[in-house]
């Protein structure tokens, strides 16, 4: 049976059982719950629709992080002021408007998708993912939240909190979408960078590549053998950065682009983050 | 005298923006089943057998062995049969049909039925001509023997999905024992002609009507008539309502697409000018010939688009392979030819080290010259005043100097063509034979009787308007009334952008009569029919002479930025001048506008569909890349009067006319925005990634 819990303990009450598969703004669940016009939608699970939970509708600024809450809409975090500029880019170029009012960051995380434009972010500013269930609470970072294409380390009786961003400032933000189109387009390729610079030092370097293997690709050994630099020594040894991801980059042909474009353009934009520091 | 082109609103505007229309998917009919259908899973191979699942109560099977006319669904070639009976041709070839009335039962039976074909190599490239056609002016020999030079080159278009709003579908019941048909189509007595043949039934027994249409582009023109004599052969057998809606994916994988197409060019160059030309272009048919050889032969008479060569020989052959067969689509082969032979100007330009522009210009055509097939260019072009226009309002010349620095990756790219209107040759005279009615009754109210089907293009507004303007009578006043083919004329299918030009000129005749001889209080009725005008001659087994009563002309500008990191395409903007003789409504000849420049640019650049093994890639909406409103830039569009003395008010066609320059404009916008010469369209990211890095 579906159910539509009124409070987050009565939905982790219900999780408990372990049949359930959460529903929040259902962009992502209904499509692969397809059926037919005029027939019931065959869900092939139990649903548990929890968009209308208000208690995890909300965007909190902490000292350390913020906090937004899993029902949160693409569109309410646009109009929050706290929300970090760099994932307020890649939202613009979510879906497309009508979309943005209910789809959520936890969906975006629930679907494990490789291309998925909001986790590529989170990756990039060390989300952390609240999951709760009805044995309490735990933090995880996401990328050992994501494990590969649809899969994910979320218990069958746990679900989403809050996701956490950690509050951090960037000398420079990157972000580019590499879609079919401008709107409404699944990534081909996506890459979302960061740098902090002092003194004209490279502090700390950060690169986050979707769509290119089958979690979204970010390596810390890599990004720490370029800190300490000078930004022109950096500059100077682009090519260095792009060929130190060139095993991580190991795109796919399919029927939205191929392998080649994904792995050429995942260079040229390592190059055009570096370039543009 | 009032101003035709003055717009109003259009009369089904409130009810569609309301959501109050009511489509084919919305009609239910009591005890109604729905029909789902087995397809083929291969490309190639014959039925050995097929094992239905037990049926239960109330569910049935209808497949070949219970057509009662012909297996084949009338078209203009006729060779596509209702349900196959031994061969299968391509992969979502539809074998049988499945009724009931549960959808998800249904599908679970769908999924019981045991396929067994026995499968063969299918024949996927263009080896296998089905049909060729060929035509020639002057002495080409001769030019080839006398040229200083001789230029060649090779273009390939992909296929274009028409992307309906409204999938395919049809409501069937029998009433009054009449098998009544009510569908999502384009031309009502192609369904009705199609039905009545393959149910062997008198045309008094077969009724098709019209349901409120939600896009076609041509989708809706011969496909239906498939689809529609499978519903016949089902309400023949189970004698209950039936409603048979594609899925999304269902109908991009089993419907007609614009065909994919190889042209070559080879032109005999003397003093700098193009004196002859051979030209061949391959379209690819898919499983079934269908309309391809009209399409075909529209490409051919493109051959030279809006240029006069003096010898000219042109072949084309439309391919066999084990896809899904391909038919109408707005531009019907034309977009694929000009598209070649824009490109093939340009290129032959810089291969003579000659402006481009210049170079086109000085073979442009001019009235009174002779056509591709010696027929005659006999009233007035105005394409050098809409080129000047066009390049004034875009700032053509200047950006096209701009834009030839290296370093920047813009670039602007000019097209100009023409779209011949109505039925190719005589095909008005000899096989549509036109007929119309305007009627009134005694409270003077009028009807007007057409079987034209008001897509989205607008003709219930339209044909309204030029009735009402001639009798001088309030729109309210005249009734249009959807289609139905026990009340309507067959005034011809509603395709070739024919429907203002042929049945609102027939219509204008008829109101025309009306008013001479009104009676007040009365009830009368007028009816004419087409006639050819006297000066079309036309041989069309040798294609020679008049290939289109009139033509319509364009220029198309557009502007792209290309990203030199990701190489994607940013559409700028776009300008446009058209003359269509005289716009019936101006708002909705610049919606045709803008509706028809955005799928013919993005054919140019966006719209992907491939195939592998047979099997078509692209088979969703996710995938299927159409331009969203932020891919379109906010146009400028432009329209010049050249009334045509034979149309309505001067109208000729304007439906196809938009979509036919897109390709070439944007192609070669991002031929110079990347310094690279694009032969290919789509030219995609991904391709132009291929040409940069490899030239
Ligand atoms: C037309 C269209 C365009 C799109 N464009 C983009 C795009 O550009 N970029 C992009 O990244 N995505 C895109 N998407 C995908 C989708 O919109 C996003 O992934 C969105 O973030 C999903 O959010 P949702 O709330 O709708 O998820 P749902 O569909 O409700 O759920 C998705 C998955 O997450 C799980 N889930 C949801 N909430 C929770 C929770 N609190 N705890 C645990 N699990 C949970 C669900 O069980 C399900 O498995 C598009 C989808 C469509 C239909």
């Amino acid at each position: 049976m579906n159910k539509i819990p009124e409070s987050l303990n009565e939905a982790l009450q219900y999780l408990k059982e372990g049949t359930y598969d959460v529903l929040a703004g259902g962009t992502d669940i209904m499509l692969k719950n397809r059926g037919y016009a005029e027939a019931p939608v065959p869900f092939k699970k139990n649903m548990l629709y929890i968009f209308n939970l208000d208690e995890l509708r909300y965007i909190a600024t902490h000292d350390e992080h913020i906090a937004i809450g899993a029902v949160t809409s693409y569109a309410s975090m646009l109009r929050h002021p706290d929300v970090p500029d760099i994932l307020k880019r890649s939202i613009r170029q979510i879906a497309g408007p009508a979309l943005r009012h209910v789809a959520t960051l936890a969906g975006n995380i629930g679907n494990a998708s490789p291309s998925a434009d909001g986790v590529l972010v989170l990756y990039l500013l060390d989300a952390r993912i609240i999951l709760a269930s009805a044995d309490g609470e735990r933090e995880v970072p996401i990328e050992d939240v994501i494990t590969g294409p649809g899969k994910h380390t979320i218990r069958p009786e746990e679900m989403i909190k809050e996701i956490r961003l950690p509050r951090r400032t960037f000398s420079n933000t990157f972000f580019k979408k590499v879609g079919a189109r401008k709107a409404d387009a699944i990534s081909k390729t996506s890459l979302a960078g960061a740098a902090r610079l002092h003194d004209n030092v490279v502090e700390e370097l950060r690169i986050a590549i979707g769509a290119v293997n089958v979690t979204v690709v970010r390596d810390r050994s890599i990004e720490a053998s370029f800190k300490g630099l000078t930004l022109e020594d950096l500059k100077a040894r682009v090519d260095e950065v792009a060929a130190a991801y060139d095993s991580l980059i190991r795109p796919i042909d399919d029927q939205r682009s191929n392998a080649r474009y994904r792995k050429q353009v995942s260079f040229n934009l390592i190059e055009a983050f570096i370039r543009q520091l | 005298m009032k101003n035709i082109s003055k717009s109003i609103d259009k009369v089904d505007a409130h009810e569609k923006i309301a959501g109050e229309t009511a489509y084919i998917s919305d009609i239910k009919r009591e005890d109604m089943v729905y029909a789902m259908t087995l397809r083929s899973p291969v490309a190639s191979g014959t039925i050995r057998n097929i094992t239905l699942p037990t049926l239960p109560e109330g569910y049935a099977a209808v497949g070949p062995e219970d057509i009662p006319g012909r297996n084949l669904v009338t078209m203009i070639y006729e060779d596509w049969p209702v349900f196959p009976e031994k061969r299968v041709n391509y992969i979502g070839e539809p074998l049988m049909l499945l009724l009931g009335p549960d959808k998800e039962r249904l599908a679970s039976l769908l999924d019981a039925v045991e396929v067994d074909i026995e499968e063969d190599t299918p024949v996927l490239d263009y080896s296998h001509s089905g049909v060729h056609l060929h035509y020639e002016k002057g002495d080409s020999d001769k030019a080839f023997a006398d040229a200083d030079r001789i230029i060649e080159e090779t273009y390939t278009t992909g296929y274009q999905e028409q992307a309906y709003i409204e999938p395919q579908g049809f409501v069937g019941y029998i009433e009054d024992e009449t098998y009544t048909v009510i569908g999502s189509i384009q031309c009502p007595y192609y369904v009705h002609e199609a039905v009545k043949v393959t149910l062997d039934e008198t045309d008094e027994n077969v009724r098709v009507l019209q349901a409120p249409v939600g896009g076609a582009f041509g989708g809706k023109e011969e496909f239906p008539s498939v689809m529609a004599t499978q519903l016949a052969v089902a309400l023949k057998k189970i004698k209950r309502p039936i409603k048979m809606i594609y899925e999304r994916e269902e109908d991009m994988v089993s419907t007609t697409k614009r065909h994919p197409s190889k042209t070559t060019i080879r032109a005999a160059v003397k003093d700098g000018r193009i004196t002859g030309m051979t030209s061949h272009i391959g379209i690819d048919g898919g499983a079934y010939i269908g309309l391809s050889e009209v399409v075909l032969s529209r490409g051919m008479l493109a051959a030279t688009n809006a240029y006069t060569i003096e010898h000219l020989d042109v072949d084309g052959d439309v391919y066999l392979t084990n896809t899904v067969p391909n038919g109408a689509f707005r531009g019907f082969g034309a977009p694929q030819m000009i598209y070649a032979i824009e490109m093939f100007m340009h290129h032959a330009a810089k291969e003579l080290g000659e402006d481009p522009f210049s170079f086109r210009k000085a073979h442009m055509v001019k009235q009174g010259d002779w056509t591709s097939t010696g027929g005659k260019f006999r009233d007035p072009i105005l394409l050098d005043e809409m080129i000047e226009k066009a390049a004034d309002i875009s700032d053509y010349h200047k950006k096209r100097k701009a834009y030839e620095d290296e370093n920047v990756y813009k670039g602007i790219g000019m097209s100009w063509f023409f779209h011949g209107c109505g039925f190719t040759g005589s095909g008005e005279q000899h096989i549509i034979k036109s007929r119309v009615e305007v009627e009134k009754d005694a409270q003077d109210t009028v009807y007007i009787h057409v079987a034209a089907v008001d897509m989205g293009q607008g003709p219930k507004t339209t044909l309204r308007k030029i009735v009402a303007d001639v009798l001088d009578l309030p729109i309210e006043r005249v009734i249009f009334d959807y289609p139905d083919t026990h009340r309507v004329p067959d005034s011809g299918p509603t395709v070739a952008s024919r429907t203002a030009m042929i049945v609102g000129g027939l219509l204008a005749r008829a109101a025309k009569t009306l008013k001479e001889t009104w009676r007040e209080g009365e009830a009368q009725k007028v009816e004419k029919r087409y006639q050819q005008p006297d000066y079309v001659e036309w041989d069309g087994e040798c294609m020679k002479g008049d290939a289109y009563p009139a033509y319509s002309w364009g220029v198309n500008v557009v502007e792209v930025e290309v990203d030199k990191h990701t190489y994607e395409i940013d559409v700028k903007d776009v300008y446009s001048v058209y003359d269509l003789g005289k716009a019936i409504d101006e708002r909705i000849v610049l919606g045709q506008a803008d509706g028809g420049q955005a799928q013919g640019v993005a054919y140019g650049y966006l719209e992907v569909m491939s195939r592998e093994n047979g099997r078509l890639k692209q088979t969703n909406m996710t995938d299927y890349i159409i331009p969203t409103a932020m891919d379109m830039p906010k146009t400028d569009n432009h329209l010049i009067d050249n009334p045509y003395p034979y149309g309505p008010y001067g109208a000729k066609g304007g439906g196809e006319l938009t979509l036919v320059g897109g390709a070439p404009a944007v192609a070669q916008a991002i031929e110079q925005a990347v310094g690279r010469r694009v032969r290919d369209i789509p030219a995609t990211p991904e391709y132009l990634m291929e040409l940069i890095h490899n030239g």
